[in-house]
């Protein structure tokens, strides 16, 4: 363990660190465009020269390991500071000026860095003609990625990206010198199965997410730590959210799962996370679709689960531990009903973790291992066709995206007989039979837990409240009126999370031990009843931190 | 001095391995595998060789910095790669005397047990790839060079391998990465590459002269190398004079001799009795040298001391008809079309320079530039870059900007454009390079 000082702060790190991130344990920042903690050194940028005490040269941060009694300067270095602002002056002298409409403003290393170090003091001795690329300003690099070269700053990490990450060498640079170009491979479309990350890397507005573009300006989002629906992998992510509206999914760093990344599919689920057909309680009297409201929903639903002889419960591996723990003990345990987890096979999908080690998952449920270690019923297609199969007094479907089966003729026609409670939040056949239709809120304003195939307990956050709900508006005054579809402050209707209708219903249902206040409390009831989450402690899983370094972080990648 | 490196120039039928073998070629690859490889480079190292590509690096030191008990293979690669403006040796002695060259790999792969050994021969020297090529099959066929050469046990392979033109990749990490079959990009170091060089392999790289000194170092003896030239600085060295002297061409003279004495009696002086104003002692990175410094001691330490370098000993001559500016502009655009495009104060400075140059030289100059350009050439020299590219080009065009201020303000001042000097490129009509092998 080397200890070392920098500027004046003396700090301790592991062998084999570099000073950048030496200086970020101790508390020190030095600057980088070119460097990324999962890609390999290649000290290009030159932005992070540091003064090292006894050496001649000024040394770079990124490609210095930390040794024993190194006295780093940074800060304190007229040396090193003089070299950075000429780093600077020589990046800018054909960088556009064009931040009011580049996209990536808000977000920029190149914007954040000259705003940190230069923002009175900068000066340019460049009076020459700027170097551009006429054409390719705006050009689809793939079905995702548009490209600016003018905005390039030649750091190569897209290229790194695509040859030491998705391995799939897409990206090069062509031509040299100062009319160096990034390009693909030949020519071909840049349809990397993670070619979005190639943005997240870009420190600049050179690549820039074709979905997201002139979407949202970055600082007008906020960012909540959650984890990606799309796979059993759990890729740590933010969703990016202004006024209750997701905008994106960016990844959010975990060296087991996803290290900085995310592939294409599971980032762009972000716009689905917006739908929502079903915006009230609905009941089926004559009929037809009647709204109701919750408080008689509860009520009356619970009257007929008291009934229900059988009861039956398809619940779902897209639900949280919390969720799932909630409608076993509640439905399983307390009315004695039975339970089923649907599990469909899905598209292959892979991600790679901060040791290169490839992780794969094969169906497309989050939370697949939860529902397994929560011994639940884990039922495949034939076996989903099985147990709905024969009457019921009830049958309730926690969500109805549980598995393909459920939307096809064969569900639908099995479920005509019986009662049947369909928790939905999209347009789906399900409708058609359901005796009670209830709104289903999406991830972004649920709370909980998911166990990645790597049996990580993940804990997500939730982005905003549910729809509907009591909610400050923009004046602070309390709001107790349903915002309208205009409203800045939020989408109508009356979508809950499960976990909050669960709970209610327990307390309707006479299980008082069920009726909890928040998952928090669910999970510590889980941890002290179940083996699988037994020792854990909610506050404790991790990742959830958001400070400003911390968040820093994410965004560079 | 009696030629050593040259001696084969002017020898009918000097290339072929007959004539090589009838002036005693190859007795030191003999003597090499009979002493075996720590004594060859305690020989390399006794006899002070320097290398002769540019840095100046002992040579001994660099073949013993290769770790000695790395289990898997290594590599010598011979840069041939010659193409630094104002320099033509390496292509002299390959025309002349390819076995010189072959036999100085063979000795070098053997001190540092290298099995194979690839010639990084410049795109081209189509012509001189064909040379080495041929001289490889007539040692192979004589069984000096293969398998269990000479009854040793030892095996050796060389390859040619064409480079694909940037000159860049005659740094010897660019080199590599080049010989690889990737983009000429050089590496950041460390590591070195005699720890990490080809394929991740322990490397040595070393020049065509550099190779050609050693087997001349085997036979006649260390202490006869180090005899030639002054202490540190010795042996023969091949200076590639160009410009405005009157016998322009590649002179063997020992380390040691004055730029005096090269252009004055070696090259009969500056063409048509004008004045000498300048010249680069180095090929074009090197920092430009006044007429007032042309009593310097052409040798590697002599150059240091006067604040250049000896580089690989392309003298260029310029007379007084020289404009400075033109000269800086034309150097400028050089190093701009060259730079690899990599890190950030070289690929922005170079072209920056060649910018304001230009704009000099049409007369638009600026009161500011001189000071711009200094402090461009500042920034992108002395670490500030992966490799020297960056000191190849701040390093001339500072110096040109601190000797001959007053030329530049006089440039400015005049607001006149320069007359364009540049001699007209007639198009091509032979076969076009690189298709012919």
């Amino acid at each position: 363990m080397p200890k070392l000082t920098i500027d004046g702060h003396e700090v301790e790190v592991a062998a084999r660190t570099n000073l950048i991130e030496a200086a970020r344990a101790a508390g020190v920042f030095i600057p980088y465009f070119c460097y990324h903690p999962y890609l390999t050194v290649v000290g290009q940028c030159r932005i992070c020269m540091v003064e090292i005490q006894g050496q001649p040269r000024l040394a770079l941060g990124c490609a210095t390991p930390a040794t024993d009694g190194l006295v780093v300067k940074v800060e304190t270095s007229a040396r090193a500071k003089e070299a950075r602002e000429a780093v600077m002056e020589f990046l800018l002298a054909n960088h556009p000026l064009d931040c009011p409409v580049c996209d990536q403003a808000g977000e920029c290393l190149l914007q954040d860095h000259s705003m940190r170090e230069q923002r009175d003091t900068f000066t340019t001795h460049m009076a020459e003609t700027r170097r551009t690329f006429p054409g390719y300003e705006r050009r689809l690099l793939g079905p995702h990625i548009v490209q600016n070269q003018n905005r390039c700053i030649h750091c190569s990490r897209c290229i790194r990206f695509t040859q030491e990450i998705s391995e799939t060498a897409a990206l090069t640079y062509k031509s040299r010198g100062n009319s160096e170009f990034i390009d693909t491979f030949d020519g071909r479309a840049f349809d990397d199965p993670m070619s979005a990350c190639a943005a997240d890397v870009c420190p600049v507005g050179a690549l820039t997410v074709r979905e997201f573009r002139f979407r949202k300006r970055a600082w007008k989002l906020s960012s909540t730590p959650s984890i990606c629906p799309g796979c059993s992998i759990g890729c740590n992510i933010f969703i990016d959210h202004h006024e209750r509206e997701v905008h994106r999914f960016t990844p959010r760093e975990n060296p087991a799962i996803n290290a900085t990344w995310l592939c294409d599919y599971g980032r762009f689920l972000a716009d689905s996370l917006n739908e929502q057909t079903y915006l009230y309680p609905q009941r089926r009297a004559a009929g037809h679709m009647v709204r109701a409201e919750w408080g008689e929903a509860i009520a009356a639903l619970a009257l007929e689960l008291r009934a229900a002889r059988p009861l039956r419960v398809v619940a779902s591996a897209n639900l949280s531990n919390e969720e799932l723990f909630l409608a076993r003990e509640l439905f399983g345990r307390h009315l004695r009903g039975e339970l089923a987890v649907p599990l469909a096979a899905g598209e292959q999908r892979r991600m790679r973790n901060g040791k290169g080690e490839w992780l794969h998952a094969a169906d497309p449920y989050p939370n697949s291992l939860g529902a397994r270690r929560l011994g639940l019923n884990v039922v495949d297609g034939e076996g989903l066709s099985r147990f709905l199969y024969g009457g019921a007094g009830l049958t309730l479907i926690l969500d109805a995206e549980a598995h393909p089966f459920l939307a096809g003729a064969e569900a639908l026609q099995l479920l005509r007989v019986g009662a049947t409670a369909v928790w939905m939040r999209c347009e789906h056949p399900l409708a058609g039979v359901a005796g009670w239709l209830l709104p289903a809120a999406s991830l972004a304003s649920d709370e909980g837990t998911f166990t990645s195939s790597t049996g990580v307990v993940q804990r997500f956050a939730a982005a905003f409240s549910p729809p509907g709900t009591v909610h400050r508006m923009p004046t602070g005054a309390m709001s107790p009126e349903c915002p309208t579809i205009a409203s800045p402050w939020g989408p109508p209707g009356e979508a809950r999370p499960l976990w909050l209708v669960l709970t209610a219903l327990a307390r309707e249902l006479g299980a008082p031990n069920l009726d909890l206040a928040s998952p928090a409390e669910v999970f510590t009831l889980m941890a002290q009843t179940d083996r699988a989450f037994a020792g854990l402690e909610w506050e404790a899983l991790g990742g959830l931190k958001l400070d400003e370094s911390f968040r820093e972080r994410q965004h560079v990648g | 001095m009696e030629p050593v490196l040259l001696r084969a120039r002017g020898v009918p039928g000097s290339r072929s391995i007959a004539t090589y073998l009838a002036a005693g070629g190859y007795e030191g690859w003999k003597r090499a595998l009979g002493l075996g490889p720590d004594a060859v480079v305690k020989e390399v190292l006794d006899s002070e060789l320097r290398g002769r590509g540019g840095a100046g690096f002992p040579t001994g030191r660099k073949w013993s910095f290769v770790p000695k008990d790395h289990p898997g293979p290594r590599y010598l690669v011979c840069n041939a790669d010659e193409s630094e403006p104002g320099t033509f040796k390496d292509r002299e002695i390959i025309e002349h005397d390819p076995h010189q060259v072959i036999e100085g790999i063979a000795i070098a792969s053997f001190a540092i047990k290298a099995n194979t050994a690839y010639i990084y021969i410049r795109g081209e020297f189509v012509r001189w790839a064909t040379i080495l090529e041929e001289a490889i099959g007539e040692a192979r066929a004589k069984g000096l060079l293969g398998t269990n050469v000479l009854g040793s046990g030892f095996d050796l392979d060389i390859w040619v391998h064409r480079g694909a033109g940037a000159y860049i990749c005659g740094e010897e990490t660019a080199l590599i990465e080049s010989l690889e079959g990737k983009r000429g990009f050089p590496r950041l170091k460390p590591p070195f590459p005699a720890v990490v060089g080809v394929f991740g392999k322990p490397t040595v790289v070393n020049n065509v002269e550099t190779l050609a000194c050693v087997p001349h170092i085997m036979t006649r003896g260390a202490a006869w190398f180090a005899s030639i030239g002054r202490p540190r600085n010795t042996g023969p060295k091949l200076f590639c004079v160009s410009g405005h002297v009157n016998r322009p061409g590649v002179y063997e003279l020992p380390l040691g001799v004055t730029f005096r004495e090269i252009i004055e009696e070696h090259c009969g002086g500056v063409r048509g009795g004008r004045k000498l104003k300048a010249f680069f002692p180095g090929g074009s990175s090197a920092p430009v040298m006044t007429a007032d410094e042309v009593d310097v001691k052409a040798d590697f330490d002599a150059c240091a001391e006067a604040q250049t370098m000896l580089g690989s000993g392309g003298v260029i001559v310029l007379d007084d008809s020289v404009d400075m500016v033109a000269v800086a502009d034309n150097i400028a655009h050089f190093y701009a079309h060259e730079s690899c495009g990599q890190c950030t104060p070289c690929r922005e400075g170079s072209d920056w320079c060649a910018d304001i140059l230009d704009r000099m030289a049409a007369g638009h100059g600026r009161a500011s530039d001189p000071d711009t350009l200094l402090r461009i050439c500042r920034f992108s020299s002395e670490g500030m870059t992966i490799c020297p590219l960056g000191d190849a080009y701040a390093l001339p065009l500072s110096s040109m900007v601190n000797k001959f201020r007053a030329e530049f303000e006089r440039r400015i001042a005049d607001a006149t454009p320069l007359p364009q000097k540049r001699l007209p490129v007639l198009p091509w009509t032979g076969p076009r390079p690189g298709f012919g092998i």
